[in-house]
């Protein structure tokens, strides 16, 4: 079942198009990317889904009913560029957000206790926002977000800011919630994190859907004529010969002497032609089909969408 | 949606009067007011001593005899001539009276060593006026002048009574100076709070604190919330001052008032005295029994809170638009004139309706929102119709509802506008967003 359906939705500011009739479906209970270049429009359709701004057209299903403002309450959502009120300590600060989303002030006090102790921060409780580093703030951020128990959490870059240490935690806490039934909208341009925690993504390219698919199924399918060939050699010599047949390509340093050639076949291109120049002009160690990262998809995507 | 309006306002509330530089200046603030009142007093109690040495130098040989000393002024007559008078280093300043002075027409000279002052030429001249017109009256030879001049003096007073309204009692000193008073106060309490909401917003939109709030509530809601939550800081706040001011009336006042005014007063509020009988100042007696009228002050306090509640609804939620619009308080300055410029207009207004309350002028603007709160607060201590004050709040709270629906629609729009300064065009343009 899909907790949250967006249907045609379009939004324009001053005649600039930021959304053009975008739909996607989020299933209930997975990780889904919202992916796309800077100024696609994502923060714009994360505001809609938000109930922030209102589309021009176009609808929004929650929970199987049109979005309602009521529904915010079940909608967790950790902004990109997000602050705090400085003067406010942490634990007051917390507490109002937490109000905010419709706990009482008991609920929320024992809840965030609990919080705050799983991320091994009790003792910042008294303490002002403004003596906190950007990463301690935001993992206050991060809990006023997930505080009530959302259905649907939206995090925007939510790991920007984070050490590796504290990133993996937040990860980990990332992957619980949704073990314990959320659904999470995740937009990051951190291609590795998608293929790491995301099940599904859309790929918003000037306001329009590019993409949107099952990541075990589009990294497939990006997969064809995507090979590595290690081969010992001239590495100039090999793609100058190769480069006619090639959309892109990449050289990297492999097992001893040799070196690994990454490469995307044009589509009129055939891979038994590859081998058999590759052969000519270096000795070939190995040929395989090439996983294709979201990295390689989303630059793919976006270059041929721009191209239209 | 009023629950979490109540969060908001509870919490912009808190913050502020938790803080201690509100504490400071909640107290400290009347005690500076009474300090500045003092300060001129206390100033010339101690200035006193210094007394200026003035040589004259008569050609008439008539003016300077009469010359009286004053506490700051001591005039000697002397025969030396201008040079060897300015020489004298006793003199702080040496007056030449021309001998055609009995004329009424002459100019005399000064030769200070340092500035004069106003004061000192003021004094100077209005003594040898006396003094020449004394002279030339002698001259037609009246048999006993100095009585009839004494006979001839007036000193003509006004007591001001009211035939429309059931308070005969009004002191139009006291009207004059109480509407000047109210009309600046209510000026600097709108412009400082509506400007505290205003860079409240921008601080919110630039530490980024408003993408939080807003996935949570809706944007009207927390601008009301915070315009509300500033309002009540303000009540707060004047509510304080003014049961310290009143306490202070109501115990220091008397303390401090002579017992032949006070009797002066008790028998004007008994209706049993008339002008003539009193042995103080008529103003002074009336003024010092208005504000002794408690009844008075708190219909006056009441009033004034009314309108100062109604002024800064109104003009904060212009604020509040001009604050979502822009990044920092340097791009607010210009858009800010919108609201500045009004409420400078209002207290023109005031000041021209103060000289004349009932005037078309005065009445219209007391009914228009821009300038009805200062224009009333000026009007009200003159005693003007309560139609008049009724139809002007309810007029201004009208426009209040208004200026919500319009900030908010801009507010809505501009807390997510950064970058680009907006102009007013575009704030309009805002508001047809959907």
């Amino acid at each position: 079942m899909d907790i949250l359906t967006v249907n045609n939705v379009s939004k324009n500011y001053s005649g600039h198009k930021a959304l053009d009739n975008v739909s996607l479906s989020v299933p209930q209970g997975k990780i889904y990317g919202l992916l796309g270049p800077n100024g696609a429009g994502k923060t714009t359709l994360i505001r809609i889904i938000n109930h922030i701004t209102a589309p021009d057209s176009g609808s929004v299903i929650f929970d199987g009913h049109p979005l309602t403002q009521d529904d915010v309450a079940n909608i967790g959502y950790l902004p990109e560029e997000r602050g705090l009120y400085k003067k406010m300590k942490v634990g007051d600060q917390a507490v109002f957000f937490a109000r905010l989303k419709g706990l009482s002030k008991a609920e929320a006090t024992k809840q965030l206790k609990t919080w705050f102790e799983r991320l091994e921060i009790s003792s910042w409780w008294n303490r002002r926002v403004e003596e906190l580093s950007k990463g301690m703030a935001q993992k206050v951020q991060f809990i006023v977000t997930v505080l009530h128990e959302p259905k649907l959490l939206i995090f925007d870059e939510p790991f920007s800011g984070f050490d590796p240490i504290n990133a993996n935690l937040l990860r980990d806490e990332i992957i619980r919630l949704k073990n314990n039934g959320a659904t999470v909208i995740f937009s990051t341009h951190n291609m590795s994190s998608v293929e790491e925690i995301c099940d599904n993504i859309t790929l918003i390219n000037k306001g329009r859907n590019i993409l949107t698919g099952n990541v075990e199924d589009l990294r497939r399918e990006f997969t064809r004529g995507r090979y590595s060939l290690v081969f010992s050699g001239n590495p100039d010599e090999l793609t100058s010969a190769l480069a006619p047949m090639l959309e892109t390509w990449s050289v990297e340093p492999a097992t001893y002497d040799r070196q690994q050639l990454n490469l995307l076949l044009k589509p009129d291109a055939s891979l038994r032609q590859l081998i058999s120049v590759a052969n000519e002009k270096t000795e070939l160690a190995a040929v395989n089909e090439a996983m294709a990262s979201m990295n390689d998809i989303f630059i793919e995507a976006v270059k041929s969408s721009d191209a239209q | 949606m009023n629950s979490k309006t109540a969060i908001i306002i509870r919490r912009e509330y808190l913050e502020r009067v938790s803080k201690k530089s509100f504490i400071i200046t909640t107290i400290l603030m009347p005690v500076f007011m009474l300090a500045l009142m003092a300060l001129p007093a206390l100033i010339a109690m101690f200035s006193e001593s210094e007394s200026r040495q003035i040589l004259v130098i008569d050609k008439t040989g008539v003016i300077a005899p009469k010359l009286e000393n004053t506490k700051t002024l001591t005039f000697s007559a002397t025969d030396l001539t201008v040079d060897s008078a300015r020489k004298v280093e006793t003199a702080d300043a040496v007056l030449v009276i021309p001998a055609n002075t009995l004329s009424g027409e002459a100019t005399m000279q000064m030769f200070s060593s340092g500035p004069s002052s106003m004061e000192v030429e003021s004094e100077i001249t209005n003594q040898v006026d006396n003094i020449v017109e004394q002279y030339k009256l002698k001259e037609y030879n009246i048999a006993d002048l100095d009585n009839i001049i004494k006979s001839i003096h007036s000193d003509v007073k006004i007591q001001s009574l009211r035939n429309d309204e059931e308070s005969s009692e009004s002191s139009t000193m006291l009207s004059y100076m109480l509407g000047l008073g109210l009309t600046f106060f209510l000026y600097m309490a709108l412009l400082l709070y509506g400007q505290m909401v205003m860079t409240s917003i921008i601080e919110e939109k630039n530490n980024r604190v408003l993408e939080i709030v807003v996935s949570s509530v809706r944007p009207t809601q927390l601008m009301l919330g915070k315009i509300v939550g500033i309002g009540l800081v303000a009540v707060t706040q004047i509510v304080i001052w003014g049961a310290l001011l009143a306490s202070m009336s109501a115990f220091v006042m008397p303390a401090l008032i002579p017992a032949d005014v006070t009797a002066d007063i008790a028998a004007l509020n008994a209706g049993t005295t008339s002008a003539e009988s009193l042995s103080t100042d008529i103003e002074i007696v009336q003024a010092l029994s208005v504000l002794g009228n408690v009844a008075y002050i708190i219909e006056l306090f009441a009033l004034l809170l009314a309108f100062l509640i109604g002024g800064f609804l109104f003009y904060a939620a212009i604020f509040a638009a001009i604050g979502s619009a822009v990044d920092n308080i340097q791009d607010a300055s210009q858009l800010q004139s919108v609201v500045v410029i009004p409420i400078i207009l209002g207290i023109i207004l005031a000041t021209t309706s103060i000289s004349d309350p009932s005037s078309q002028l005065a009445v219209w603007s007391s009914f228009i929102p821009f300038t009805s709160p200062m224009v009333m607060m000026a009007r009200i201590p003159f005693g003007i119709p309560a139609w008049e004050i009724a139809v002007s709040l309810v007029v201004l709270y009208a426009s209040f509802l208004g200026a919500v629906w319009v900030a908010a629609k801009i507010y809505r729009v501009g807390i997510f506008m950064y970058g680009k300064k907006p102009s007013v065009k575009d704030l309009v343009h805002w508001i047809n967003y959907k």
